[in-house]
């Protein structure tokens, strides 16, 4: 097998951004149980497998970042972001709204948010799709099935 | 607890309830306080446990007794904390309550030292709702029929002895501690995911000692899977006779047990607070709800909002002082 | 002959016309709530509860049995046509169902579905019947040295799962573990990388991170094709199984089956691990292991035998023993208390009427489920045919009130929103996220068991050896371990040799 040189045919996004990830993670869970007393692995604290657990990740991170540089040149498949952040805002508009103004609001929120993530559509069939699914929705949950949540924000 | 006020607050919730139904006048001047929208009970716990029952008995008697709905909401997460600051950062105006294992309520702000809420400053006691006392049992492979067997066994052999609990902090975990120090037995607790996981471990031998709700207990005892040793509350329980109680064996935390009581946001006027316990004891005398509460393995208890308040002081103040002792922190 | 007789009697109590009613009742109930994203067995269970309330206690629990079967019906539907989990056994269902929808066989893996289950829950009947006292027996014989044996073949196996590579699905274990780890160490009472939130104290909620992960990360990638007018990437043939899917699924249903019993009864794995295993049995057995994950119709077939047959005889250690073995059984003891019945070894003796009626109709459940969902395929199907710019904003919205309606809480949208934004960052980097799901559920008990094994044995590694269950289990954890590595190391030097 003829040894190939790091890098040198480019890098393959994915296997960096992999392992970058997990790098970041095992560093997440380094810093979260500094504080846990970690024992021996006969009578193990509360901070041992999961410093285990962030060495083992970091490890897999550090082996996915090289490999990308083994590996032959691979771009990132294209990203979107109009679907992504329409569908993200659509549940972060729902997680917000339904404490303060319940779920009417909440629900229309939502489907008005993420219907966006595809473009094109009517505004009125939109609207009239909206208000059909919420009531749809509030009759389904709150009436049959007693979900406890506000359904007004009053 | 005191057992005469406790009996004698129970009849007076029945005379109560008797009175109100003949005396139109007395019934008018109770509901002077009324409820304008449905009421939330809320359940910190998943559903399926003794104070998720409760609420659902007790919820649709509590609604026709105030003309509301009264939703029941489980809310679980950090052993019944979320729950507890929900209510405690509630609306003051009793329209939202609180059912809850007490006896592990008291125990939080000893666990927890960065709780978002104050259990004797944020909540207003309203009624003691029930009380089951718990069960020592040992795994038939301990050679011990009675306490006192048990506990030259656990002197002779130190360490041998593992005592299965609830979790880390939980009132069983601490009784167990308590007992141990007690008796000078030395013995290592246990912890599990829970009351049922810890039955299923010593039932299968995995650990070999046992103090939890007579529930979960109590079949095993009866069928010879778990040998039962003694068991808390006031007096012997009638299923069990031959259980000698923690107190005639001189043994410490004699009331622990399973204490659920229904609490409110502090700062509710007290005559609504008066209102909801008085609708509470009357639904608890009913002879029904008592048969369904006996059959959930405990027995009606109810006491005034000032009881209750004086019994949640005295439980942090002995709960607080064990778990300091233990060196027991969770956070 | 005298269990024949017991289960003649139960079948006489379940095939009472109004039972059989409340049964047809429960499975088809549950069937619609559980098809809601979001809405799994527990859910769909807990919110049904108060409907069961006026009824005899054999008619509660009869019903309450048809709802937990047919939420967990629904719930493979939802997986199947739009590859959304709402419990772990779906997560495996999701691998080649959702696969199978797209191609335009979502009748044939819906039917294979109902019939696996219908099988799996007549021979795990028959098996209760018969053996409930042995196999409660064998649950008590499962102490936590066993468990951790156990879960280590669990995690072996689930590198199996993965079709790429399997240094990731490796990976995607370790994280899985990591993020079990969340929330409050059982043998500590300490709590871990909760950031200082209460609401991680019980650790990450498994249904918004399965949702977020699999569901919402899908429709984020799917809407990145404007092409896609719905979600079929080919026109739907057929909507019963075919001879062919028949042949092929009936050994996988078979093999699930009996995995599934076994496993099944072990309160606490039992939930997580009869799936997963099963799918990577088949894949193991595959004559071509390369159609998995693609849609192949063992993949549905043996895990969902698997996940039924395990649902049924997760009722036996509730049902004997009064223990519940996962949060639904504990929900079902309350459902019991409820009715003022307290469940425990005395339960068979004293209420002969109840335990032998709530088993036969077990039977009565699943063949109503068999009898509601054929008919239903085709409207199932049919909603494929949905445009998919209505489909995915209701889906979008079910989602979060799904994920809301586990514990009412706002902070498992939040979640939700989180695992959605890495199972789409895990799309694009072209790693699949089922083994991590493994990881998330396996792992944490893998740690507990081990530490609490220790703890009793005063710190004694021998214990995992010299006790004979969990010594055979590690043997066949390390035979697995070799069957794994052996054909990888051989194509590996395959590969080097090529080059």
């Amino acid at each position: 097998m003829r040894p190939r040189t790091p890098f040198r045919n480019g890098i393959d996004a994915q296997e960096l951004l992999f392992g970058l990830f997990l790098v970041a993670l095992s560093g997440v869970a380094f810093w979260q149980t500094s504080r846990l007393a970690a024992g021996t692995a006969a009578d193990m604290g509360p901070g041992f497998v999961p410093r285990v657990i962030a060495w083992t990740i970091l490890g897999f991170g550090a082996f996915f970042v090289l490999r990308a540089g083994i590996l032959p040149r691979r771009a990132l498949p294209a990203i979107s972001l109009r679907p992504l952040v329409a569908v993200l805002g659509a549940v972060a508009t729902f997680a917000l709204v339904l404490p303060a103004l319940g779920l009417v609001a909440a629900s229309l929120a939502a489907i008005l948010i993420g219907g966006a993530a595809a473009p094109g559509g009517r505004l009125l069939g939109t609207l009239l799709f909206a208000a059909v699914l919420t009531a749809l929705t509030v009759l389904l949950f709150v009436t049959a099935l007693s979900l406890p949540v506000a359904i007004w924000p009053w | 607890m005191n057992r005469r006020t406790l009996l004698l607050s129970a009849a007076f919730g029945l005379a109560f309830s008797l009175a109100g139904g003949l005396v139109p006048g007395l019934q008018g001047r109770a509901e002077a306080q009324n409820f304008e929208r449905p009421v939330r009970l809320i359940v910190p716990f998943a559903p399926g446990g003794t104070s998720d029952i409760l609420a659902r008995l007790i919820g649709p008697k509590l609604s026709e007794a105030i003309g509301q709905p009264v939703v029941i909401e489980n809310k679980p997460g950090a052993g019944g904390n979320i729950g507890a600051d929900l209510v405690a950062k509630a609306p003051k105006d009793g329209h939202t309550l609180l059912l809850v294992d007490v006896g592990n309520l008291a125990t939080s702000p000893s666990l927890f030292s960065s709780l978002t809420y104050d259990v004797q400053k944020d909540l207003a006691p309203v009624s003691m709702v029930m009380f089951a006392p718990y069960v020592m049992a040992v795994h038939p492979s301990v050679p011990a029929k009675n306490f006192q067997e048990l506990a030259a066994y656990g002197k002779a052999n130190p360490g041998k002895l593992a005592v299965g609990n609830a979790g880390v902090g939980a009132v069983n975990h601490i009784t167990g501690i308590l007992v141990g120090k007690g008796a000078g037995i030395e013995w290592k607790a246990i912890p599990y995911k829970g009351g049922a996981a810890a039955t299923r471990a010593v039932v299968a031998g995995e650990s070999n000692v046992i103090i939890n709700g007579a529930t979960a207990t109590q079949s095993f005892i009866t069928n010879g899977q778990l040998q039962g040793i003694a068991v808390t509350g006031d007096k012997r329980m009638a299923s069990l006779p031959d259980l000698p109680t923690f107190k005639e064996l001189g043994l410490p935390a004699a009331d622990a047990g399973t204490w659920q009581g229904v609490l409110t946001t502090a700062g509710t006027p007290p005559a609504m607070v008066e209102r909801l316990n008085k609708e509470i004891h009357k639904i608890l005398a009913a002879p029904d709800m008592q048969q369904k509460i006996q059959d959930q393995g405990g027995e009606v208890r109810v006491n005034t909002p000032a009881e209750f308040t004086r019994w949640m002081d005295e439980s942090i103040a002995f709960w607080g002082g064990a778990i300091r002792d233990a060196g027991i922190k969770v956070e | 002959m005298e269990l024949l007789g017991n289960l003649a009697f139960g079948l006489a109590t379940a095939m009472q016309p109004s039972n059989l009613m409340f049964c047809f009742t429960g499975a088809l109930i549950g069937t619609l709530v559980g098809v809601l994203p979001g809405l799994g067995p527990m859910t769909t269970v807990a919110l049904l509860l108060p409907f069961t309330f006026g009824l005899t206690p054999e008619a509660a629990l009869i019903m309450l049995a048809g709802i937990f079967y047919g939420a967990q019906y629904g719930g493979s539907t939802t997986a199947i046509l739009v590859n959304m989990p709402g419990e772990t056994s779906s997560v495996v269902t999701c691998l080649d169902g959702y696969q199978l929808a797209r191609k335009g066989r979502a009748g044939p893996a819906l039917a294979m579905a109902a019939i696996a289950s219908f099988f799996a829950g007549t021979v795990a009947t028959l098996v209760i019947a018969l053996l409930s006292g042995p196999m409660a027996a064998l649950a008590l014989k499962f102490t936590a040295a066993e468990y951790f044996s156990l879960l280590i073949v669990g995690l072996i196996a689930a590198v199996v799962l993965a079709h790429g590579s399997a240094v990731k699905a490796v990976a995607m274990i370790v994280i899985g573990v990591l993020l079990g780890l969340v929330g409050i160490d059982v043998n500590s009472g300490v709590p871990r990388m909760t950031f200082g939130l209460p609401e991680l104290a019980d650790g990450i909620g498994f249904v918004p991170v399965v949702m977020g992960l699999f569901g919402l990360a899908e429709i984020a990638s799917n809407l990145e094709k404007p092409q896609d007018r719905t979600l079929l990437t080919q026109k739907i043939t057929g909507l019963m199984p075919t001879g062919r899917d028949l042949r092929q699924g009936f050994p996988a249903m078979l093999r699930g089956t009996v995995l599934g019993s076994l496993l099944g009864v072990l309160p606490g794995g039992g939930a997580a691990l009869p799936p997963f295993a099963a799918y990577a049995l088949e894949k193991r057995v595959a004559r071509d292991p390369s159609r998995f994950g693609k849609g192949a119709i063992e993949g549905v077939a043996g895990p969902e035998a698997a996940n039924n047959a395990g649902a049924q005889t997760s009722f036996i250690p509730m049902l004997t023993l009064g223990i519940p073995s996962n949060p639904l059984m504990a929900l079902m003891i309350g459902a019991l208390m409820i009715q003022g019945i307290q469940p425990g070894p005395q339960i068979m003796t004293e209420q002969p009427a109840l335990f032998w009626g709530v088993v036969a109709s077990m039977w009565t459940g699943n063949l109503m489920l068999l009898v509601i969902n054929l008919p239903l395929i085709g409207l199932w199907v049919s909603m494929l045919k949905i445009p998919y710019r209505m489909l995915f904003p209701a889906i979008i919205l079910f989602c979060c009130i799904g994920a809301y309606s586990v514990n009412n809480s706002v902070f498992d949208i939040w979640v939700m929103l989180g695992s959605a934004l890495i199972g789409y960052f895990f799309i694009k980097v072209g790693v699949e996220p089922a083994p991590l799901v493994l990881g998330f559920v396996l792992g944490p008990m893998l740690e507990e068991n081990f530490r609490r094994a220790m703890m009793i044995a005063d710190g004694d590694l021998a214990v995992f050896v010299t006790r004979p269950i969990s010594a055979a289990l590690l043997a066949v954890a390390v035979a697995l371990l070799v069957a794994l590595v052996s054909p990888s190391l051989r194509r590996k030097r395959e590969v080097a040799f090529a080059e």
